[in-house]
């Protein structure tokens, strides 16, 4: 597979008004999102490194490279991609840009828009385009790359990306500490955690059933990261220890982490103010239901909800519930379906990209509406 | 009668119309491009700018937004047609301390904002040089960076959401002011389009706390080429300064003869400015492994700011150091491609080497972290043999620069000085891909016509108001044809 070959494929659809179903390694697919397309263009074949130089801390991969092949790469060079979406590591960067995929990581480090610095597509009509470029810095032309990103594959298949890498600290220790108390003290700890000076690579609040799942304990939990060299580190960890008692856990639990979506059938994050989420989340996390994990990133503002198939949740009740979370919580708050089942995909989700300004994005890049037609409720 | 019309909705004083009081719109901060503007209208609140927006469409006419004009590439130019001037939209709409978020008008300048958070323990991010007179809406277009922009990435960063009046006068909100959304980043390709897109009313950006410890170090060092080898080992390092600023000899001691001495050392040939923060005891760490590149690098000294009035003085050397150029001669010209960072030394010793064979003085000053780099030459537009040597020489950099893998503006924008490089970067198909992005945002071209993508690269513009075919088909002339001009003083 080449750009050249993914571009004649959507060329080929074109003549034979065939739209395609666009997949990176197959990974996480359409997460149940309605695609209108009998063929399938996979990117699978098309992986590797194009360029790495690590002196400029700068990637360039083929869009089916795996998350992890990126991984392995670059820690022999001692960096990383500090990208760490939900989901498997064999899945493809291509598709973790195409649908804007990002994990715990993201509230130190960007989303994955922040970290993409250029990308190459075949747009519907089957023409090759470069947004952006291969240094950290740019401004030239209109932004495609951002635009790419988290376009769930409609505007183009991404074929090709640059991608800025960091360097790993030269220290990265994890912590746990029990959320189990009351959900004062819980708040307290909170925002003690968020106000103070401390600078977690990550911090996510786990509720018992998401602790569970990932072998953390029985109650309410927060994860906490923190890297950088020995003496930041140690500072941190000595001021966490002020405000709570933490246990050291293995870096490898953020592995566990990304799989806590498990086999749900539905995964829904809610992006809301960073301190709204503060005030609600003791609750929130107490609220013990077995088939729902429920993980909050309270820097990020974001709530993530994964919800097992057996558990009997209408989906219109659940929006309803979220509806009036938001209203209690005295404002607007994003709510993003990342998967449902296919059936009532339509009825929950109206479309994203209904407004005239996407509309007329879509028509342009995909005027025969060949690829993915369908995933954004369009 | 376009002008009665206008000043019906803003006032009379708010209109101008003589070409006396518009020569002072007839440039931006490149003042070697001038487009003398048909008249300049100045909405005094979101209101008025949207019934502005809103008559010019029923007119189809074009126009040109425009904040405080210190852009650097030109794109603030109104060629015959229409400016918008956003300078009065300078509310700050809300601050909200808590969520670390404000929103505000757009021609709300840069630095106020920062002093208005700064007493929270808060500050707005990028931070470009002008930040005492640009504006955010001005930011926002050119997706503006600055020096600490190396840690803290640019304004796209920083930018939650905007309401944009299009220019059909349609009021649109992209992005989401909560945080997160679903749907095409509509937010992330109006960011950086240079005014081509519409005009941005209202901004809500992202705060930053106030970092715990911040320490300046000056390094300094005896050739160019050795602090082009440090920057390059430190970023090599892993370790993210908040800000790693390049002066070669040439900037250090114009700098040390204006108004603005810093104190840097008059005999070296060039310094590094590096700012580390964060938590005091990280950056402790940071600073002595720093301290110890530099000096294994080949630093005669590092020196660390002793106190903030110290910290500031070497800072503001930094920042003014393109107006004490006016010091050498009247007109001044800079660059703004950004090179792999590895590529430092390379790219650096050909600037000389250019240099020589020109027999011009090249300055530079840049952000190095970022490899972003600022080549500039003062020189005398009156003295055409000059100007023709400063014209080939700057050609030449660039070109270096994109032969190194590198881009043409990583901050301050295509506009009409880097139109001429846009195809040696992009291919056609790119191109065109850009120009229908912008068609759907402004699908008659009316905002801000002629810039950043050139006409003829895009399919199908033709017969549209305000396109500016003829005007376009000169501005988008190859390499050769005038890329950059001298900026008058
Ligand atoms: C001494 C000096 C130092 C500088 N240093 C830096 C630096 O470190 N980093 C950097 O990035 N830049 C720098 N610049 C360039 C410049 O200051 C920035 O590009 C700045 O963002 C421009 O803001 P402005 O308000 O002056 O915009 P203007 O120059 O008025 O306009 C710039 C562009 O934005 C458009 N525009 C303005 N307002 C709006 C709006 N509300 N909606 C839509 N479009 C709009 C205009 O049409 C134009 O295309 C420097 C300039 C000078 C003179």
């Amino acid at each position: 597979m080449s750009t050249e070959r993914v571009a004649a494929a959507i060329r080929d659809s074109v003549a034979a008004s065939r739209p395609l179903r666009i997949s990176g390694r197959g990974m996480w697919l359409d997460a149940g999102r309605p695609v209108r397309a009998d063929a399938t263009l996979s990117l699978k074949d098309d992986s590797g490194v194009v360029s790495y130089v690590p002196g400029d801390l700068t990637l360039t991969v083929r869009a089916g490279t795996p998350l992890a092949e990126i991984a392995d790469v670059t820690s022999e060079r001692d960096q990383w991609l500090p990208l760490d979406p939900y989901g498997s590591p064999d899945g493809s960067i291509g598709a973790t840009l195409a649908t804007a995929s990002a994990g715990p990581l993201a509230s130190s480090f960007g989303l994955a828009r922040d970290l993409v610095l250029g990308v190459e597509f075949v747009n519907g009509s089957g023409e090759t385009i470069r947004g952006g470029g291969k240094v950290v810095k740019n401004v030239a032309g209109f932004d495609l790359s951002r635009l790419l990103t988290g376009s769930w594959g409609t505007l183009g298949v991404i074929t090709e990306a640059t991608l800025r890498l960091y360097a790993r600290p030269a220290v990265d220790r994890t912590f746990v500490i029990d959320l189990g108390g009351p959900e004062k003290h819980v708040t307290s700890i909170v925002r003690a955690i968020v106000t103070s000076p401390l600078a977690p690579y990550a911090l996510l609040l786990l509720s018992a059933s998401a602790a569970r799942s990932i072998g953390v304990g029985e109650s309410p939990a927060c994860l906490i990261r923190f890297g950088g060299n020995e003496a930041v580190v140690r500072a941190q960890v000595g001021a966490l220890s002020q405000l709570s008692r933490p246990e050291e856990l293995e870096t490898k639990i953020w592995l566990a982490v990304r799989q806590l979506d498990g086999n749900s059938h539905s995964t829904i994050r809610i992006s809301s103010l960073p301190q709204r989420v503060v005030a609600h989340a003791a609750r929130m996390l107490h609220e013990d239901i077995p088939f729902i994990r429920t993980s909050i990133d309270p820097r990020r503002g974001i709530l993530r909800i994964a919800v097992d198939s057996d558990g009997e949740v209408d989906q219109r009740e659940l929006r309803a519930d979220l509806r009036v979370t938001e209203e209690n919580g005295g404002g607007a708050s994003e709510v993003i379906f990342e998967k449902l089942p296919p059936e009532v995909w339509a009825q929950v989700s109206p479309s994203v990209v209904a407004d005239g300004l996407s509309r007329g994005i879509r028509t342009a890049y995909d005027p025969h509406n060949v690829l993915n037609p369908g995933i954004l409720g369009d | 009668m376009v002008a009665e019309r206008l000043a019906e909705i803003v006032g009379p004083a708010h209109v101008l119309s003589r070409q006396s009081e518009l020569l002072v719109y007839n440039s931006d901060g490149l003042p070697g491009y001038r487009r003398q503007p048909r008249l300049a209208v100045f909405p005094g609140t979101r209101d008025e700018a949207i019934a502005v927006v809103r008559f010019l469409a029923a007119e189809r006419l074009p126009f040109v937004p425009r904040g405080a004009g210190t852009g650097l590439s030109g794109g603030a130019l109104a060629d015959d047609i229409v400016v918008v001037g956003l300078h009065r939209l300078k509310k700050i709409i809300s601050l909200d301390v808590e969520n670390r978020r404000a929103t505000v008008e757009p021609g709300v300048v840069n630095l106020r904002l920062n002093k208005h958070v700064a007493p929270h323990g808060l500050l707005y991010a990028p931070d470009p040089s002008s930040e005492a007179a640009c504006t955010i809406g001005g930011n926002v277009a050119e997706n503006a960076g600055g020096p600490h922009c190396l840690k803290y990435g640019v304004t796209l960063n920083h930018v939650l959401a905007m309401t944009v009046v299009l220019p059909s006068g349609e009021i649109v909100e992209l992005g989401s002011k909560v945080g997160e959304r679903d749907g095409y980043d509509l937010r992330g390709a109006f960011i950086g389009s240079e005014g081509c897109f519409g005009l941005a009313l209202e901004i809500t950006v992202k705060l930053t706390p106030k970092p715990q410890a911040v320490r300046t170090l000056l390094a300094d060092f005896t050739s160019v080429d050795k602090a082009a080898h440090v920057t390059s080992a430190i970023i090599a390092s892993g370790i993210v300064p908040a800000a790693l600023e390049f002066m070669d000899g040439a900037t250090i001691r114009v700098v040390e003869d204006s108004i603005y001495a810093a104190g840097y050392p008059r005999d070296a040939e060039a310094i590094l400015l590096i700012e580390l923060d964060g938590l005091e005891a990280g950056v402790v760490a940071d600073q002595e492994t720093v301290r110890r590149i530099c000096l294994d690098g080949g630093a005669r000294q590092v020196r660390v700011a002793r106190d903030d009035a110290e910290r500031m003085k070497l800072w503001q050397g930094r920042k003014k150091a393109f107006g004490a150029m006016g010091r050498l001669a009247p007109h001044l010209i800079v660059q703004d491609a950004v090179i792999p960072r590895t590529k430092l030394p390379e790219i650096l010793a050909t600037i000389h080497a250019v240099s020589e064979k020109y027999s011009v003085m090249v300055c530079n000053v840049f952000h190095a972290g970022d490899g972003n780099l600022h080549p500039n030459i003062a020189y005398s537009a009156d003295d055409p043999a000059e100007s023709e040597r400063v014209h080939k020489a700057m050609v030449e950099i660039m070109q270096a620069c994109i032969a190194a893998g590198g881009s043409i503006t990583g901050e301050h924008g295509v506009g009409l000085d880097k139109l001429g490089y846009m195809e040696s970067i992009f291919s056609e198909t790119s191109l065109n891909a850009m120009c229908e992005l912008r068609g759907v945002f402004d699908p008659e071209r009316r905002s801000n016509p002629g810039k950043v993508v050139p006409v003829h690269a895009c399919k199908e513009w033709h017969g549209i108001p305000g396109s500016a075919k003829s005007r376009g088909a000169r501005e988008a002339s190859p390499l050769e044809a005038e890329p950059s001009r001298p900026i008058a003083r």
